[in-house]
């Protein structure tokens, strides 16, 4: 067996013990994966099948609109997978405390370098490449695509992960060659500067607010050539698109020259790699070994921060808060995902101060709450997805320190509540700054901005607890890395009831606000019997919120008195 | 001050910990020792409230761990063998942290933290994260933390798991210290000279059972061998171990 063979062989050997291991409820949680992976397949499959049929019946624009959504899928794939990688790398390449042993071994530093990089590549690509091909599936069957359009999703897949690979392990080794890894604050404040350039550049070279607004563009020819144009003819993602279009369109034609372009850069920029790795890798990862003094940067201001806001709860309360705080804000793998969750915000709020309310054929006012009561459902989903990461991984961060807790004479009631006080706070403020600023570029009415905020405000308890309750329904103290709790069979469960939750008091109160609404805008009287049915909607939804903030808390805490570390 | 009543504690159909009685006297040095396997660490996890018992139970200054877990926590300083701690704080943020868990206010934080810094050799790192520690630094970071609240008994499991000479007699002066004060000291270790050196009580244990207890003049007789603890140690679970 070769080296590097034997070093990429841990992940592989584990992974398959966990499969072999995995009996009973292991193997219910695998099911329940697949089911769940399944579903969110084929409903990713459903919407671009329905919207490339669509495209397909308009004449003239119908294939220009696909092979720009084309285009814009491949090149935000490509852009998550580098900055996917970035990250990745920063943790496999420096920090995995199995280098140590590996470093220590009689493999080569190229030998180690690859098999960390190999990690690196499977690591961030199987995601995007299982929930990619939904889209290119659509795209197959959509244009009855033959079997040559199939297999050409590896020859352009694979240089196009090798190309994304490459770049993030490249920028990363530069990075930590100025800053030593455990520093990462200061690389991630570069990261940050990367994604915002990457963001920048996507919505510069996509433009998508203009494609719905036709009538911005002076001729048809101008907009028809906006359609065109939605990338760089110099961008690994464009030489990729051509390759699939060609295939998908059936159009007659070599495409030789993005062929050798793909692969080409793809091996020059592994050239690139390995001789940039044997120049500064070895450094750099000895430069992570090292033990650092602490940065003062920021210090006081959290300080005073943790110690005014905790200062008027119970020593052992306030203790676990300030500790969730400062652990949360020194935590690398927290900080890098929380900018690339800010960046989604962003994006979020960008997308509401860019629709063209004026130009829509549906009255105006009408739009405006429509969007207005809709977007509490979205802000509540991103608030979901935030949780998802942050809060539902909290009783699992405490790790293999837990036995602190346990061992105290903190109840696990105060315990659980202490989580859901510190994480509360913060997701308040925020989903009520999306709902608030959103409703303010929609110019709602004052109705509709109160029944928004109130509603938000009262999910995001649920959500919350919802949250923390099923994170200690399914605690990992044993994990090597926060972030794959998110991502457990506890964490789909923990999206799925929040999804269902949020549709839940949707469905509640659209009803009731569609009345209100339209009386307001038509000048009628809401009868006697529809403000029983309005209120008693209202009263269910307490009820709903209700449930949803003391089930899972109670799930929980039993969960924990239960648990024998 | 501690007392086992037919404690057992079974994994699958195995007993860890089986039928153990014991008596531990407040203020003595109890030496909890055994091989590999013998269920120590699961003695010490039932006395924390960590594990809770398959039957039996344990009485500390009292209370019962399984009925008033609360009061036994508040008496009560563990010392695990292995320095899990948070690494993101620093050595003086963990100690009002865990202060802060047994209810101290900070006027007594204040106090109580710079003295155990001092007394650990540990003041000019208290502003560090942990993670840049070193091991022995951790472990004595976990002692400091294990008497910040003045505990009545200290549970400790392989005291001096990467401890330098120098730590190591610090711990041992402090357990004497403490015990002669009144504080009672129950420490599962491998290493016998230790266990020999300051304790004045001694179970061995083997199978999750206790094979000889008592002072170690005791446990000479009861092994019917004269000399150090090893020899006796090892007559003692030789059989069992054999098995």
């Amino acid at each position: 067996m070769s080296t590097f063979t034997l070093l990429i062989a841990p992940r592989f050997l584990g992974f398959r013990n966990s499969l072999r291991k995995s009996k009973g409820r292991g193997n219910a949680k695998i099911l329940a994966l697949c089911v769940g992976g399944l579903v969110f397949w084929a409903v990713l499959f459903f919407l671009f099948y329905k919207v490339l049929t669509y495209f397909s019946s308009q004449e003239m624009i119908g294939d220009i609109l696909a092979r720009h959504l084309l285009a814009m899928v491949i090149l935000v794939f490509f852009s998550m997978l580098i900055f996917s990688h970035i990250v990745t790398a920063l943790s496999n390449l420096y920090l995995s405390q199995d280098l140590e042993l590996f470093h220590s071994s009689p493999a080569t530093f190229t030998e180690i370098f690859l098999s960390r990089s190999f990690y690196t590549l499977i690591d961030s690509s199987w995601m995007l490449i299982v929930f990619g091909l939904p889209v290119i599936m659509a795209y197959g069957v959509v244009y009855h695509a033959n079997l040559a359009y199939y297999l050409s999703l590896i020859y352009v897949s694979l240089p196009l992960m090798i190309i994304a690979a490459s770049l993030g392990i490249l920028v990363i080794m530069v990075l930590v060659r100025f800053f030593p890894a455990q520093r990462a604050r200061d690389i991630i404040f570069f990261l940050s500067i990367i994604v915002i350039i990457v963001l920048y550049l996507l919505f510069r070279f996509l433009r998508p607010e203009r494609l719905v607004d036709p009538d911005s563009f002076v001729s048809i020819a101008q907009y028809l050539g906006a359609l065109k144009a939605p990338d760089s003819p110099y961008l690994p993602s464009h030489w990729a698109t051509d390759l699939l279009w060609t295939r998908l369109a059936g159009y007659p034609g070599s495409q030789v020259l993005n062929h050798l372009l793909l692969w080409s850069t793809a091996l020059a920029l592994m050239v690139i790699d390995i001789w940039m790795a044997g120049l500064i890798y070895f450094k750099g990862f000895s430069r992570a070994q090292e033990a650092k003094r602490r940065s003062h940067v920021g210090r006081k201001i959290l300080e005073k921060t943790v110690s005014a806001l905790t200062r008027p709860l119970g020593p052992d309360t306030s203790s676990l808060i300030a500790k969730e705080v400062r652990t949360f804000f020194r935590d690398n793998s927290q900080w890098s995902q929380l900018l690339l969750l800010g960046a989604l915000v962003v994006v979020y709020l960008y997308n509401f101060s860019v629709l063209p309310l004026e130009r829509s054929p549906i009255k105006s006012v009408y739009l405006q709450n429509a969007l207005s009561f809709l977007n509490i459902g979205l802000a509540g989903f991103v608030i979901s997805a935030l949780s998802a990461r942050f809060i539902f991984p909290a009783v699992s961060s405490e790790g293999n320190a837990f036995w602190i807790i346990l061992s105290s004479p903190l109840s696990a009631r105060r315990f659980l509540w202490s989580k859901y006080v510190a994480y509360l706070i913060p997701m308040v403020i925020l989903a009520e700054v999306l709902i608030i600023y959103t409703n303010y570029l929609l110019r709602v009415t004052t109705f509709m901005m109160v029944v928004s905020s109130a509603t938000i405000f009262l999910l995001v308890f649920g959500i919350v607890a919802l949250g923390v309750g099923l994170g200690a329904v399914y605690p990992n103290f044993k994990h090597e890395n926060i972030a794959q709790v998110a991502t457990s069979f506890g964490g789909m469960i923990y999206m799925i009831s929040s999804s269902v939750f949020i549709a839940l008091v949707i469905v509640l109160e659209a009803g009731p606000v569609y009345t209100i609404l339209s009386a307001h805008f038509r000048g009628e009287v809401i009868t006697r019997l529809q403000w029983v049915w309005i209120m008693g909607s209202f009263i269910v939804v307490i009820v709903v919120l209700i449930v949803a903030v003391k089930k899972p808390m109670a799930a929980g805490l039993k969960s924990l008195n239960r648990y024998e570390g | 001050m501690i007392v086992f009543k037919n404690l057992t504690k079974t994994y699958r159909g195995i007993k860890a910990v089986d039928n153990l009685s014991l008596q531990i006297p407040r203020g003595s040095i109890f030496g909890f020792i055994g091989p590999n396997g013998a269920g120590k660490t699961t003695t010490i996890k039932m006395m924390t409230g960590v594990l809770r018992p398959t039957s039996g139970s344990i009485r500390i200054d009292g209370f019962d761990i399984a009925r008033e877990p609360f009061q036994v926590k508040k008496i009560i300083g563990l010392i695990p063998d292995r320095p899990f701690l948070y690494e993101k704080l620093s050595g003086t943020e963990f100690l009002w942290f865990k202060g802060g868990l047994y209810g101290m206010d900070r006027i007594r934080l204040d106090e109580e933290i710079p003295h155990l810094l001092n007394t650990f050799e540990l003041t000019e790192w208290g502003d560090e994260l942990i993670e840049s520690y070193s091991h022995g630094m951790k472990q004595r970071l976990i002692i400091a933390s294990a008497l910040i609240h003045r505990p009545k008994v200290i549970i400790v499991d392989e005291p001096m798991v990467a401890l330098d000479p120098r730590g190591a007699k610090l711990v041992k002066d402090l357990f004497k210290d403490k015990a002669s004060k009144g504080v009672t000291v129950f420490m599962s270790t491998h290493t016998l000279a230790l266990a020999q050196e300051v304790c004045q009580h001694i179970a061995i244990v083997d199978k999750g059972r206790i094979v000889a207890s008592g002072t170690p003049k005791d446990l000479e007789k009861q092994a019917g061998v004269k000399g150090d603890l090893e020899s006796i140690f090892l007559a003692l679970t030789a059989g069992t171990t054999k098995a």
